[in-house]
């Protein structure tokens, strides 16, 4: 076969703008596809980087906006496995009543906040500040910058759930972009509603549980369900992840849009080739019954005009592959580079899979799309088709 | 070298049958060079295609080169043309993309010859016609006499025992016409082939060793040409 190459190729050759228009069309649409088949990867791998596997919430199962009882934080610290557990308590604080609330805001346990969220880099010192004052506040990013805050001032919040006002000086900052919240002291709210209502505050919102070890998190999740089973309060534990996913809602139902369009493209692929193949196999009607005068086999024929239409939609899907690539790694370096925001299309890659996917694509598009047009011209009586074109 | 007996071929036209070749019985010694002659339709492209392996007929029998061609499959008929026959077409039908070497190379890729004996022998039959220095230039480079002798060339590059060729100086004007027949003549008494041609070309006689006349597919009684 390997003898037949040159002349396959130089067939190739013949019709330049056809070979060139078709190789590009196929270029990208191989390139669509490996960049769709990044997204499922590339979604799962920002999720990733946004949550912790190890971080584990618990909620009410009747729904978030249903509280626990306080005292589940205590069992839950008690579980072997839980390094550290801290709760969420929604406080509805607006800085500007009229403008309602304009970030999250949550009374939490200072002490374990640093081990839960140790993920998020925030300063010791600052960590250290916040267990210290009564009244001190980490603060999100984005929420420091929105109101034009910064640490040491103080801000009073009006809470639109419970009777009280409490005023906070800002100790620390959480250095995400994606971390607006507003955090401080559970036991200041506790003491401020003592003191105005005469009862304390005795639920939760969400536990937030830090685990030792990625595999004990399965285990752990169902153990706490388990532990309040056919209780007052049935709670629902899921990773952060997952949780995140939820949140996010139908992501599966996106990446299954992602995976159908996906398809089409490859079929369009097909069409595009098969037009291409057809057509340079109808054209050549006479020089193909010489080649089977001259003693060329049918099979040899059907192999020759196969390969065509295989090397062209290699070459295609070959050059479709270097783009894509070309573009995930230019993605990655901006996103290294000069912008942060684009940090996590660097999750976009093209992956060793992708890439044997691509070039079995390639192939099989080759395959399909030169298969009919071989096998007819290959059946094809010479001297019928002498005649026909004379 | 070739013998047809009792052969006919008929064609299916709708609900019409047409007879192009009704009880041909025909011998053809080796080294002849034979002119196929007759009227538009009367059947000769579907005899000179019957006796090169590209058609079957109906019934009789054809027996090219010791070959029964009738009871062989088409893989085994294409390796009987490979091996035993050359063929030459009105419209040169070359291939455009290759050199005029590379054309007449196509059939040896077929045999278990190396790159470097192919080209020689390819290089040996474009000098045979006489265009060795045109080796590598492409067909649409060539004039239509040059084509036709580059397909000579292809058509008796793989040494085949038989030639046939089916109007090859239709396309040609008068100078070149002979120089093909010509050619065609030489195939035969320096190279000992047996060449079958089909033509109109009156000019043909002077070059041919026997003419066969077709009419409504019946074969006329042969007629020894001048020459001979
Ligand atoms: N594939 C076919 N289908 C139907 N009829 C055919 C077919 N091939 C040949 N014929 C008919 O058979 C008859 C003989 O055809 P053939 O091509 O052998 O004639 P010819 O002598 O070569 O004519 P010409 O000089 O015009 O080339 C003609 O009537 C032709 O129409
Ligand atoms: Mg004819």
């Amino acid at each position: 076969m390997l003898k037949f190459l040159p002349f396959i190729w130089r067939n190739l050759a013949r019709n330049r703008l056809r070979t060139t228009l078709t190789t590009s069309a196929i270029a990208l649409a191989v390139a669509l596809v490996c960049l769709l088949l990044t997204m499922p990867a590339g979604l799962d791998a920002i999720m990733s980087s946004l949550a912790s596997n190890t971080r584990i919430v618990v909620v009410n199962k009747g729904g978030l906006v249903y509280p626990l009882p306080y005292a589940y934080l205590n069992k839950i610290r008690a579980r072997p496995g839980v390094v550290a557990a801290t709760s969420w308590t929604w406080f509805g604080g607006a800085f500007d009543v009229d403008r309602g609330v304009t970030f999250p805001n949550f009374a939490i346990e200072p002490d374990s906040v640093g081990t839960v969220w140790e993920d998020w880099g925030i300063a010791p010192e600052q960590l250290e500040a916040f267990r210290k004052r009564r009244d001190g506040a980490l603060v999100g990013r984005t929420t420091l910058q929105q109101n034009g805050w910064k640490i040491g001032d103080r801000v009073t919040l009006s809470s639109t759930i419970f009777p009280v006002s409490l005023e906070f000086q800002i100790v620390g900052e959480i250095p995400l972009e994606r971390a607006p919240h507003f955090w401080f002291q559970r036991e200041y709210l506790d003491q401020a509603l003592r003191a105005k209502t005469g009862t304390g505050l005795d639920f939760l919102g969400t536990a937030w549980v830090r685990v030792d070890e990625a595999d004990r998190v399965e285990l752990l999740l169902s153990e706490i369900d388990a532990m309040f089973r056919n209780s007052e309060a049935e709670t629902s534990s899921e990773t952060e992840l997952s949780y995140m996913k939820n949140f996010m809602g139908q992501l599966e139902g996106f990446v299954t849009i992602i995976l159908i369009v996906t398809g089409l493209v490859a079929l369009c692929l097909v069409f595009i080739a098969a037009n291409t193949a057809s057509m340079s196999v109808r054209e050549r009607v006479a020089e193909i019954a010489v080649l089977k005068a001259v003693g060329f086999r049918r099979r040899l024929v059907f192999n020759t005009l196969l390969a065509e239409a295989v090397l062209l939609s290699m070459i295609g899907g070959g050059a479709g592959l270097l783009t894509a690539l070309g573009l995930t790694q230019a993605l990655k370096a901006a996103g290294a580079g000069w912008s942060p925001a684009l940090g996590p299309l660097g999750s976009f890659i093209i992956t060793p899979t992708i890439f044997v996917q691509a070039l079995f694509l390639a192939l099989f598009v080759g395959m399909l799309s030169g298969w009919i047009p071989a096998f007819g011209a290959s059946r094809r009586s010479v001297a019928s088709a002498l005649r026909e074109v004379f | 070298m070739i013998e047809l007996r009792d052969v006919s071929r008929t064609y299916k036209r709708g609900a019409d049958a047409i007879r192009a070749l009704d009880h041909v019985t025909l011998d053809i010694d080796s080294g002849r060079f034979v002119a196929l002659m007759g009227p538009s339709g009367s059947g000769k492209s579907t005899l000179l295609n019957i006796v090169a392996g590209l058609d079957r007929p109906d019934s009789g029998e054809v027996v090219v080169a010791g070959q029964k061609l009738p009871d062989m499959s088409e893989d085994e008929l294409a390796a009987f043309r490979a091996r035993h026959v050359g063929f030459v077409f009105q419209f040169f039908n070359l291939i455009p993309v290759l050199t005029a070497r590379g054309n007449v190379e196509l059939p040896l890729l077929l045999t278990h010859l190396g790159k470097a004996e192919r080209r020689e022998r390819a290089l040996t039959a474009l000098r045979i016609v006489g265009l060795e220095e045109r080796a590598e230039h492409h067909p649409n480079e060539l004039s239509g006499g040059e084509q036709q002798r580059v397909a000579i060339a292809r058509a008796i590059v793989s040494d085949p025992e038989i030639v046939v060729a089916d109007e090859p100086t239709g396309d040609l004007d008068a100078k070149n016409a002979v120089e093909i027949l010509e050619l065609l003549r030489a195939l035969c008494t320096d190279f000992g082939k047996t060449v079958v041609m089909v033509t109109h070309d009156a000019r043909a006689e002077a070059h041919v060793d026997i003419i066969h006349s077709l009419d409504k597919g019946v074969l006329a009684d042969p007629e020894m040409a001048a020459r001979a």
